[in-house]
């Protein structure tokens, strides 16, 4: 059986940042052991069972939300569930607000080897203004930690383009975060999403947003000092040593997903789907519960939008996308002649300048 | 039946006076319909549902039993209500020779009751007041009558009383069709000469023909001719509306019904045409109706290039069940191949455009509206011109002259001010005023067609707090000082956005266009300049600011489905988009000269 990444969605956060519209539920007690036992079940009565790990990835929400004995065992049935491969990537996301040294030496006992930490930004007033529940020293001792509980794979997330920051503060921050030496930057451009506080706000023109040129020069900014650093970039926002099963979503393979709200997508035979679980953990758990369906919705992903997610995930890879899955030859041409897309034999792959234009780049490359 | 048992009427009213409710209440007194679950029977086009009004009419057939114990066959036109629609009322009026004169209790005599009431004066039809909404706690039954008779010169001493939504006066109302309405004078001996008064298309069964037959009588295999063409068709089926479609033996002296003969080519079945039988033809056709004129001229794209053969079929199907559509082709330099349509007004565009993108699956772009300007070049040629882009360069133009209407204003006294202001501002000439009833005024204008065009109605009810009603007719041309705006998008001329103005009003409406512009065009990847010029003197300029980027954010796993989604969606909405040079015009932008507010 072919190896597959295999996601875990831990939906407990200890609150609900302003600008998220992630499945997750700032809810704590007999709901989230209720969870993490539906959980335990799921992975235990999965269809995929015996199915080898080619990564393993524990996203949230916080998955430090939960208890030591609640994270490592949800990732002992998923490796009971799915042997890992030789060397496999095991991360688990992490908010420095929810970790201690204690936490982190359990955690790689147990498998994990490689922590992502929700940093987001070094500057208190981003922070709070984000609504974090950490503050800077908090991510400094959560990477000491790391690092001193054999953590010897580390990402940092940092935000950019956020209400009120500056080129000066963004500077900062990218030069705090370098200086922790992180095996590993991904750089997130905000975006307003509908149902979060932040949408609200900026409906009644109260978020104060840089404005599209200063986003830019921040995004230029951030990809010239990683490469200063020696963090070489290789997704959109993505810098460092490659994360091993984001890279699985790029290149548009299986993935497998458990815990509510969790997203999965996997070969049938000739056909593809894509599922995504009940996402409230209460309809979760009854579904659980009751042994019923726990998909809350589920597509078909025939050939056609298959090859359009593969041109739109894998345009974002500095490596490029298979030229196959271009198909307006019109579109391409543009693209080239704008200075947008280079062609490789066989492959596309965006310029520089190309990156801030991925989503047009997709569109003129799709077919009709 | 018998001839003298046939009445043949229609119900003329203002919008909203409650006809279509009347209506309603007739078909269920005769039993043609049953109960109320569906209001308003006669309204069956989805559209005509959800804005409350009739568009097309409808023609039913009922039976009812008199007081005097015998069965009369009724014939009952509906008409539409809006000004827009004056020519369909007028093509209802040759079907019938009694009217019901609707008027609201609460609200009196209004414009557009004074004009479809001498239309039908003009046609000799016997004309019944009925004084509808007596339910209502503010009905004024004196009132009503007062205006009839000093705004219409009708008696009124019989007006009938009634309420359409409970039924009152109901039994009054059939009773006097009886008694009142003529029955059909045709001879049922002579040849046959039934007039097309309205049509449809259907797919199975060509072009529907409902006609009112005036002499003669026709039956499913005769032969038939329609006399302005001398086409011979076979009939497949008569039959009458009740208010479905319902097959007949035979469409007798009199009657109002529906004729079908594989008739495939739509102007094979022209309204206004008689028909007659093949063989023992009658020597003279009917009079024909006047053909309704068009007030109003847009261009009409699609937006696709790819779909102009499927928009030409469709305005033809269209035009079919809709006689005053007219249309011809026409390119422009922005937007490709079109046509040049005619509308007898902007709701009428609106619908038309409105069921060409719905019932025929079509993205439609419409260019600025315009009237029709006669115009005289230098060289002493004269021409009608419906299009800016056709008005000769400002050298070889001599004069130019715009059609104007004698409108007629019905008001309370106290907007007679507010209301001749709004009619000075938009170049209006007092004629006269009347006063109908002690509170309320009419007031006579004369005004430019194209001043009223765009939001003169609806600046004329916000002003009045939705008392003023409105009527026009068309009345020639007079001479004005007209100007042709353009508008360039990076320097280049925009001719489906040209418009012609009075030079007074060019220089605000220009700046308010560029100004609608410059919301509606989105950010490009390159500034986009927006300016409005007369011959080469620019008038008002603004610029949009490139875009730098798209969104720079994340995507993993969970992501996938609804980035895809997105970007499917933006894809669908460039479609939709019409390249002008490089730039991307949404279709909003070409009627942004219609949502300049003052």
């Amino acid at each position: 059986m072919t190896p597959v990444a295999v996601y875990v969605h831990t939906p407990f956060c200890p609150s609900k940042c302003g600008y998220c519209d992630f499945n997750s539920y700032a809810m704590s007690g007999d709901v989230v052991d209720r969870t993490v036992a539906a959980m335990l079940e799921e992975i235990e009565r999965s269809p995929w069972k015996g199915r080898p790990a080619k990564t393993v990835f524990f996203g949230g929400g916080t998955p430090t939300f939960l208890s030591e004995s609640q994270i490592c065992g949800l990732l002992e049935a998923v490796l009971e569930a799915h042997p890992p491969v030789e060397a496999c990537e095991i991360t688990s996301e992490a908010n420095p607000g929810t970790v201690d040294m204690p936490k982190f030496a359990a955690m790689r006992a147990a498998g994990f080897n490689r922590i992502s930490l929700g940093a987001q930004s070094f500057d208190s007033g981003d922070l709070m203004r984000l609504g974090r529940v950490h503050d800077a020293d908090h991510i400094a001792r959560a990477v000491g930690s790391a690092r001193a509980a054999g953590f010897e794979n580390l990402n940092l997330d940092l935000m950019f383009g956020l209400p009120g920051q500056s080129m000066r503060g963004w500077r900062r921050n990218l030069a705090t975060a370098l200086a922790l030496r992180p095996d590993h930057l991904s750089l997130y451009g905000l975006t307003i999403e509908p149902n979060t506080r932040y949408y609200r706000l900026h409906l009644r023109g109260m978020l104060d947003l840089p404005d599209d040129d200063l986003v830019v020069e921040m995004y230029d900014e951030a990809c010239s000092q990683c490469a200063a650093a020696g963090l070489e970039q290789y997704e959109i926002s993505n810098f460092g040593r490659e994360c091993q099963h984001n890279l699985c979503y790029w290149r548009g393979e299986e993935y497998l997903a458990y815990g509510p709200g969790a997203v999965g997508c996997f070969v049938d035979g000739e056909v593809r789907q894509r599922y995504t679980n009940m996402k409230h953990p209460e309809r979760y758990v009854e579904a659980v519960e009751s042994g019923g369906s726990l998909w809350c919705d589920s597509e078909v992903v025939d050939t056609p939008t298959h090859e359009f997610e593969k041109l739109m995930l894998g345009l974002r890879l500095n490596a490029g996308v298979s030229a196959d899955v271009a198909h307006d030859a019109a579109g391409r041409a543009k693209m080239v002649a704008s200075g947008w897309l280079e062609e490789v034999p066989g492959l596309l792959r965006l310029t520089p300048e190309g990156r801030h234009w991925c989503s047009t780049v997709t569109s003129e490359l799709a077919p009709g | 039946m018998d001839q003298s048992h046939i009445r043949n009427f229609c119900i003329i009213a203002h919008i909203d006076h409650g006809k279509s409710t009347l209506a309603d209440r007739i078909l269920e007194a005769t039993g043609a319909v049953r109960g109320t679950a569906q209001e308003q029977s006669l309204d069956t086009m989805e559209l005509e549902r959800e804005r409350g009004i009739t568009i097309k009419m409808t023609a039913v057939r009922m039976n009812y039993t008199a007081k005097n114990g015998q069965t009369y066959q009724f014939n009952l036109i509906d008409t539409p209500g809006h000004v827009d629609f004056t020519y369909e009322v007028s093509r209802a009026l040759y079907a019938c020779e009694g009217a019901l004169l609707l008027v609201d209790a609460t609200q009196g005599v209004e414009a557009q009751t004074i004009a479809n009431a001498s239309m039908a004066m003009n046609q000799n039809l016997t004309i019944i007041p009925v004084v509808n909404k007596m339910d209502l706690p503010h009905a004024d039954l004196t009132m009503a009558q007062e205006e009839i008779e000093n705004a219409l010169a009708l008696d009124a001493t019989d007006a009938i009383p009634c309420s359409a939504k409970t039924g009152l006066g109901l039994e009054d109302i059939l009773e006097a069709v009886v008694e009142r309405v003529p029955p059909p004078s045709g001879d049922p001996a002579a040849p046959l000469r039934a007039l097309i008064f309205d049509s449809h298309f259907d797919s199975y069964q060509g072009a529907v023909a409902y006609c009112r037959v005036r002499d003669g009588s026709v039956k499913p295999g005769d032969k038939i001719k329609m006399m302005s063409t001398g086409k011979v068709f076979q009939v497949d089926e008569v039959g009458v509306f009740r208010p479905s479609l319902e097959r007949g033996l035979a469409l007798e002296c009199g009657e109002v019904g529906f004729v079908t003969g594989a008739i495939k080519n739509i102007g094979d079945a022209s309204v206004g045409d008689t028909i007659t039988l093949a063989e023992n033809s009658a020597v003279d056709p009917l009079p024909g109706y006047r053909k309704a004129k068009p007030m109003v001229y847009c261009g009409l794209y699609p937006t696709d290039a790819d779909d102009y053969q499927d928009l030409r079929d469709a305005i033809e199907k269209l035009q079919i069940n809709d006689a005053s559509l007219d249309f011809e082709p026409e390119t422009s330099a922005a937007l490709g191949f079109g046509f040049r349509c005619g509308f007898l007004g902007l709701l009428h565009m609106d619908i038309a455009r409105e069921r060409l993108e719905r019932e025929f699956d079509l993205d439609l772009i419409l260019t600025a509206p315009s009237v029709d300007y006669l115009i005289q070049r230098s060289n002493g040629t004269k021409d009608h011109i419906s299009n800016p882009s056709e008005m000769p360069q400002p050298h070889e133009l001599a004069s130019i002259e715009e059609p104007v209407v004698d409108a007629t204003i019905m008001v309370p006294n106290e907007y007679v001010g507010t209301v001749m202001t709004l009619c000075q501002d938009r170049r209006g000439t007092y004629v006269r005023t009347e006063y109908p009833s002690p509170k309320r005024a009419i007031l006579y204008y004369t005004l430019p067609l194209g001043e009223i065009l765009l939001d003169f109605f609806d600046k004329l009810k916000s002003s009045t707090k939705g008392y003023a009603s409105f009527d026009y007719e068309l009345a020639g041309y007079e001479a004005s000082d007209l100007v042709k705006v353009d508008i360039l998008l990076n320097g280049d001329i925009v001719d489906a956005l040209s418009f012609i103005v009075n030079r007074q009003f060019a220089y605000y409406r220009g700046k308010a266009i560029v100004e609608q512009l410059r919301k509606v065009v989105p950010r490009q990847q390159f500034e986009v300049r927006i300016q409005a010029a007369i011959g080469s003197k620019v008038i008002s300029a603004d610029t949009i600011k490139p875009f730098r980027k798209n969104v720079i954010a994340k995507c993993y796993g969970g992501d996938v489905s609804r980035k895809r989604k997105l970007l499917e969606k933006q894809k669908k909405g460039k479609k939709r988009m019409k390249n002008i040079g490089s730039i991307e015009v949404p279709q909003e932008a070409f009627l942004s000269v219609l949502k300049v507010a003052e």
